[in-house]
């Protein structure tokens, strides 16, 4: 009797972590949530981990809860790889989040496949591999997107200046930005714009000056900056101090909406796939008051991206099947459509070819000087994403 | 004549940083490699100090350059003192990971979202037009002021103070200094606690000019090349090392293909260890004995 008890307890307490671990859904981030670029990711995951622990709140999935396990990779490979291998093996992750670097998506791309676990990317440049044909495994919800993000902005310039402009370009010297500003030039010139000069800043110069001081001297009248935060604000300020009076167009960031406010130039523009706060739409309330629940160390503003990657997120565990399994997430994945609740021009969709999304809108937004706050310069613009 | 302003501007930057570097190893043959978090810290500092004394930003201002001096010398006191005696490479691996720690304390501390420590300290960064219509914002030329009289001041005091005097015998010869009754880790404190000073204060007139962010420590990092070309153990070879790799980095800006520009400091670095590797100004006997 003794004995049996003994086993009975044994069993017991082995029985019950498993019964746990059944309860929870646990979805792995890699993120450079440390290291010099953390400002551009490290608040989108804090939004989505305030987004995952709302639908906690509210019962979970199925009322199985959510688990997010952090990983901080510093936007360095190395890290990154070791951080997928663990999801992958010792925490049985069904989703698994990149919110880093460029640099870091080969060692998690190929980690995802191996264990076929799909793969999200998440307030990081969408890779080639989302957009048609889609590999099957790979998906992303973050906004900016090469080449329709470039053809928003032209198009932008050229409905409000025309095509007889000159332009200038700028980028950081890193693979994903290079290759979008080269493609903008490329398409400046098929648009009888007249591209006269393209700075390539290092991640990160200690006086932008010189860079811009040769997009000065080249006599731009427009600039379209597509690259990290700092490298497109610096260069505009650095513009400013030497006196050029252009117009200048760059993509927005996490961070534009407290920047547009702070530099309060009417010549600054910003486009992007997501709303600004200054909307005031409920959604938006909804964030800031769980960031001042949480006593976040970010804006509201800056926990868009993460915010809807946790719509989809929930949106693909309650549609699967299984949301323990990970091929029954990627199904649900594969056909999600998520009302973004006006973050975005439209709904979020995917389908089994398109893992970027059907339709990419954009909106322009600057400082009004004379009413001294942010206004939409041109609202949602949709572009059919082929 | 703007790229004269540009050049002289990147100059002063590298210039304020590395004396930073070799006011350390001159004296204790420690090369500190988180001299850019430190630069950095001192930035934050500034922020600190602004965020609590907004209603008075100079005396914000003169606390944060202050801190960034105390900071210098309890990093020697309570982490660089115990490497008093062991190997010059567990000295330096012991401030690599002081910069690590100093990067998660930054983060976890002030976040990683860009600050302005110029709006909390209410004041402009209003721009003056220079002869030959070259431009150049008041922060700009502080930074060039504050190298000019950081430098002026650093050799003064090395030549003529009596604790320059100590710093220099103690770089010198440190066995000897210290039979003549030089108090060693107060000297090496004293550097650690300038070369920490004057870091932050480029890092604080950075900030002022154009911002701050967690990539200000890589700042830190290009600033290197320019100690190593002038010496490592010359404050003067410091000031002409900056102002040649400013020149050739500006210089390559505007006449050749700005994506070199992360490229030329260290291609600079590279002739010089080829052609004289103790540096311009260097020691060579020094360098041998390293």
């Amino acid at each position: 009797m003794k004995f049996k008890s003994m086993i009975a307890g044994i069993a017991v307490v082995y029985a019950a972590p498993a019964a746990m671990a059944q309860d929870t859904i646990k979805i792995g981030l890699t993120g450079a949530l440390t290291g010099p670029v953390a400002g551009t990711y490290a608040p989108a995951v804090e939004g989505l981990r305030l987004y995952l622990d709302g639908v906690n709140a509210a019962g979970g999935i199925g009322g199985r809860s959510v688990e997010l396990i952090l990983q901080d990779d510093g936007a360095e490979p190395s890290r990154a790889a070791a951080n997928s291998k663990r999801f992958l093996t010792q925490d049985g992750v069904v989703v698994m989040i990149n919110a880093s670097l460029s640099s870091t998506y080969a060692p998690a791309i190929a980690e995802a496949k191996r264990a076929g676990v799909p793969l999200i990317f998440s307030a990081s440049a969408c890779p080639p591999e989302v957009f048609p044909p889609a590999d099957p495994n790979l998906f992303c919800t973050t906004g900016f997107g090469p080449k329709y993000d470039s053809q928003a902005a032209l198009a932008f310039i050229e409905a409000t200046d025309g095509t007889d402009v000159q332009i200038g370009f700028q980028a950081m010297a890193i693979p994903v930005s290079r290759g979008e500003i080269d493609y903008a030039e490329t398409l400046a010139g098929e648009m009888g714009m007249t591209p006269v000069a393209k700075e390539i800043t290092p991640p990160p110069a200690p006086d932008y000056s010189p860079f811009a001081s040769n997009i000065e001297n080249a006599g731009a009248e427009w600039v379209w900056s597509w690259a990290p935060w700092v490298a497109q604000v610096k260069t505009f300020e650095a513009l400013r101090r030497l006196g050029w009076e252009g117009d200048y167009v760059l993509y927005s960031h996490l961070e534009a909406e407290g920047e547009l406010e702070r530099i309060k130039d009417a010549g600054l523009y910003a486009i992007g796939a997501n709303a600004m706060f200054s909307e005031g739409l409920p959604v938006m309330e909804e964030i800031a008051s769980a960031t001042e629940a949480a006593g976040s160390s970010y804006e509201a503003n800056q926990m868009t991206e993460g915010w809807i990657a946790g719509m989809v997120i929930e949106a693909a565990l309650s549609a699967a099947e299984d949301p323990g399994d990970a091929a029954s997430v990627r199904d649900a994945l594969s056909s999600v459509s998520v009302d973004t609740e006006g973050l975005r021009g439209g709904p979020l969709e995917w389908t089994e070819d398109n893992h970027f999304r059907t339709v990419q809108s954009y909106r322009v937004y600057r400082w009004n000087t004379d009413s001294g706050q942010i206004e939409t310069v041109r609202d949602w613009t949709s572009y059919d994403v082929q | 004549m703007q790229l004269v302003v540009n050049i002289l501007v990147l100059a002063s930057i590298y210039a304020l940083i590395a004396c930073g570097y070799v006011l350390i190893y001159r004296v204790s043959r420690v090369l500190n490699l988180a001299h850019g978090e430190l630069m950095m810290l001192g930035a934050y500092l500034l922020v600190a100090t602004a965020s609590g004394l907004s209603n008075s930003p100079v005396a914000a201002l003169l606390l944060a350059l202050a801190l960034s001096l105390v900071v210098g010398g309890m990093v020697y006191l309570f982490l660089m003192r115990r490497m008093t005696g062991e190997m010059v490479l567990a000295a330096v691996l012991t401030t690599v990971a002081l910069g690590i720690l100093l990067r998660g304390l930054i983060l976890l501390i002030w976040s990683a979202s860009p600050r302005h420590p110029r709006d909390m300290l209410g004041w402009e960064n209003p721009v003056f037009t220079l002869p030959g219509d070259a431009r150049i914002s008041l922060y700009a030329g502080l930074l060039i002021v504050s190298t000019v009289v950081v430098y002026g001041a650093l050799f003064l005091f090395l030549r003529f103070g009596r604790w320059g005097m100590r710093m220099r015998a103690a770089g010198q010869n440190p066995l000897l200094a210290a039979q003549r009754g030089i108090r060693l880790h107060a000297v090496f404190a004293l550097a650690w606690g300038l070369s920490t000073f004057t870091g932050a204060t480029a890092g604080m007139l950075i900030a002022l000019d154009s911002g701050l962010d967690s990539t200000m420590v890589m700042i830190g990092l290009k600033a290197f090349p320019a100690a190593l070309v002038g010496g490592l153990d010359s404050l003067a070879g410091a000031l002409i090392g900056a102002l040649i790799i400013a020149a050739a980095e500006v210089g390559v800006i505007r006449f050749i293909d700005p994506l070199l520009a992360d490229v030329v400091p260290f291609l600079v670095l590279i002739v010089m260890l080829v052609v004289r590797p103790w540096g311009l100004f260097g020691t060579r006997e020094e360098l041998d004995r390293v």
